[in-house]
Order: structure tokens, then C-alpha cells, then sequence
């Protein structure tokens, strides 16, 4: 079986002067789910390191899981939940953009991929 | 080649007759290729029996249509989902043992570029996923059940262990291709409930 961890990054882009409201929102109203799900918290890293108030930054924000399976597992878990996706519409007015991807150590992509 | 899935859902104590009906009114429409088989379990919101027909061409199937539509009216059946679709399939040498199908629906409006780099995607899968003997990847041309369903993506594994083993665990699935159904990432492009079904082949069913 495949292994090593999977780091899930959401990259945020707010908008003007936003920044600070949106980390402790989502710190506050999302993360305590995220954790729930088996998720670690790695990281929130804003960019640049300033909180403006007229101009937009750049959040972070990295999470973990040990495995794939451990991802699935947390999908799993999250994917039924009908408030999750409606919650990011709900602090839209702090996101300018935004990505969500999946990653994995340099070192861990052949094994894998090698399933 | 043009294909015609069924998946249903069968009152319990009834799934053997059900079966047995099935599989006469399959063989009744001399299609090509025909499966009728118990889902195995795995299975979301797959049905407990799938039913797989594919003939030469879509005037096969509507000349028996309404004979076969006339087996699904049983009272036992109590939900049917599925589609009819054409295309043409892709296989390697190796034969499989496990036939999957999903239906899912491309959310309204979605535009066009975007529903052709999702397709793109999911044909990357095979490349990645060695234990894909066979695919195809359809558009849907008529939607039975739940949902409008858009698109049915089909596959041949080797055994269940490769569609629960390597079809999952790949980067390809869910570093890739599951951003589109989660609700989470803003790609995100099938929201409805997807039919995830599968059943045990003894023959070729793509082809």
C-alpha cells in the first residue's frame, strides 16, 4: 500500500484588508471541523507578513493527514456534510480567490504512485 | 457501439427473482454483450443488481425498449438509475474481472472548456491506474432516475482489490481528479450524488 503524508493547501487570496479577519474566521469556524476529520494543521502563512488595509494578501494554509487512505477517509467524513461547502460561499466577502490542492513530499511521490 | 446501463434497486427478499427476470429480458433483447449481475459490495448508491446491455446500434435497443422497460416495472424494484450512451472503448491485453460503472451530472451551465478538461482528466486515469484492463467515457444521450446524470465513466479492473486498492489510492484520483466532485475546492463541477457500481464479469463487457 502506498504511503506517505498528504498535505491539503488552501491558498487564499483576500480581499483588501480582509486577511486578518479571514484567518481567525477560518481558525475559528472551520478548523475545529477540519480537525475532526483526522486533519493536522501545519501552517497559516500570510503574504506578505503584513496586515494591510487596502491591499490583498496571500493565506496559506497547509493541513495534513498521514496517508491517502487517511484522506479518503477524511473525505469521507467531510463529503456529506452539507454545511462544508456552503460555509466557504459564507465568507466569500473576505476571498478574493482561492485554490485548494493536494500535495506531497518530493521524496514520497514514486512510492505513491507506485500502488 | 451504443450502451444501455441499469441499476436497481431490489426489495430484499426478492433479488434472486429479480435477478433470474433480468437476466431473461436481457437475453431477450439479443444485444451484443449483456450483464446481468449482483452488485458487489462497495457499492454507493449502485443498486443491487446492474444491468449492462450494449448492441451495434441504438435501433437495436429501441426495437426492444419497451419489452425490456416492461421488466422494471416489477413492484420489487423500487428505484432504477441509468442511462443510454454511445462510444467506442479502449482495452489493453489483459482481461478483467470486475466491471464498474459511474454516473454522475455535470452541474447546469458549466462551460464547455471546462467540461472538456474534466474529460481530459478522467482519461488520464487509465494511464496511471495499471489495473484498468478496459475503459470508456461517454457522454450520456438519456438520463433514467435521480438525477439528469451527463456522463458515465466505465471501467474493466482485474480484480476488486484494483478498484479498491490502486483506482483509490493513486495521486491521479484524489490529487487530481476529485477536486471536481468536492464541494470544498472551487473547481468543483458534480455536486449531485454520483452512482458508484460494480459487479463481478466473466466476460468481456467493453469491447
Amino acid at each position: 500500500m502506498a504511503d506517505g503524508a498528504v498535505f491539503v493547501v488552501d491558498r487564499v487570496v483576500t480581499r483588501p484588508g480582509c486577511a486578518r479577519k479571514f484567518v481567525d474566521t477560518y481558525l475559528a469556524e472551520y478548523a475545529p471541523g477540519a480537525r475532526d476529520r483526522g486533519m493536522t494543521l501545519r501552517d497559516v502563512l500570510v503574504s506578505p507578513p503584513i496586515w494591510f488595509d487596502d491591499q490583498p494578501n496571500t493565506v496559506t494554509i497547509t493541513w495534513s493527514v498521514p496517508s491517502p487512505q487517511a484522506w479518503w477517509e477524511m473525505t469521507w467524513k467531510g463529503r456529506p456534510d452539507s454545511t462544508l461547502g456552503p460555509w466557504w460561499d459564507t465568507i466569500g466577502e473576505l476571498v478574493q480567490e482561492r485554490t485548494r490542492s493536494v500535495a506531497a513530499a518530493a521524496d514520497d511521490v514514486d512510492r505513491l504512485c507506485d500502488v | 457501439m451504443y450502451s444501455v446501463i441499469r441499476l436497481l434497486d431490489v426489495v430484499e427478499g426478492d433479488r434472486a427473482r429479480v435477478l433470474a427476470v433480468a437476466r431473461a429480458s436481457a437475453a431477450a433483447t439479443a444485444a451484443r454483450h449483456q450483464l446481468v449481475e449482483p452488485t458487489l459490495p462497495g457499492v454507493r448508491n449502485g443498486g443491487d443488481i446492474l444491468v449492462h446491455l450494449r448492441f451495434d446500434t441504438e435501433g437495436q435497443w429501441r426495437s426492444v425498449e419497451t419489452d425490456f422497460a416492461a421488466m422494471l416495472t416489477d413492484p420489487a424494484i423500487t428505484r432504477v438509475n441509468g442511462a443510454c450512451y454511445s462510444g467506442e472503448t479502449s482495452r489493453g491485453a489483459q482481461a478483467g474481472t470486475v466491471y464498474r460503472a459511474l454516473l454522475l451530472r455535470v452541474l447546469p451551465g458549466t462551460e464547455a472548456h471546462v467540461v472538456d478538461r474534466f474529460e481530459d482528466e478522467l482519461r488520464l486515469m487509465p494511464r496511471y491506474v495499471n489495473t484498468i484492463t478496459a475503459w470508456q467515457l461517454s457522454r450520456v444521450e438519456e438520463a433514467v432516475g435521480t438525477s439528469e446524470w451527463t456522463h458515465v465513466f466505465e471501467q474493466e479492473f482485474t480484480d476488486v482489490d484494483g478498484l479498491m486498492g490502486p483506482y483509490l489510492m493513486h495521486p491521479i484520483h484524489w490529487a487530481v481528479i476529485d477536486r471536481w466532485f468536492d464541494p470544498e475546492c472551487p473547481d468543483v463541477i458534480v455536486r449531485d450524488r454520483v452512482c458508484h457500481s460494480f459487479c463481478r464479469c466473466d466476460t468481456t463487457v467493453l469491447s
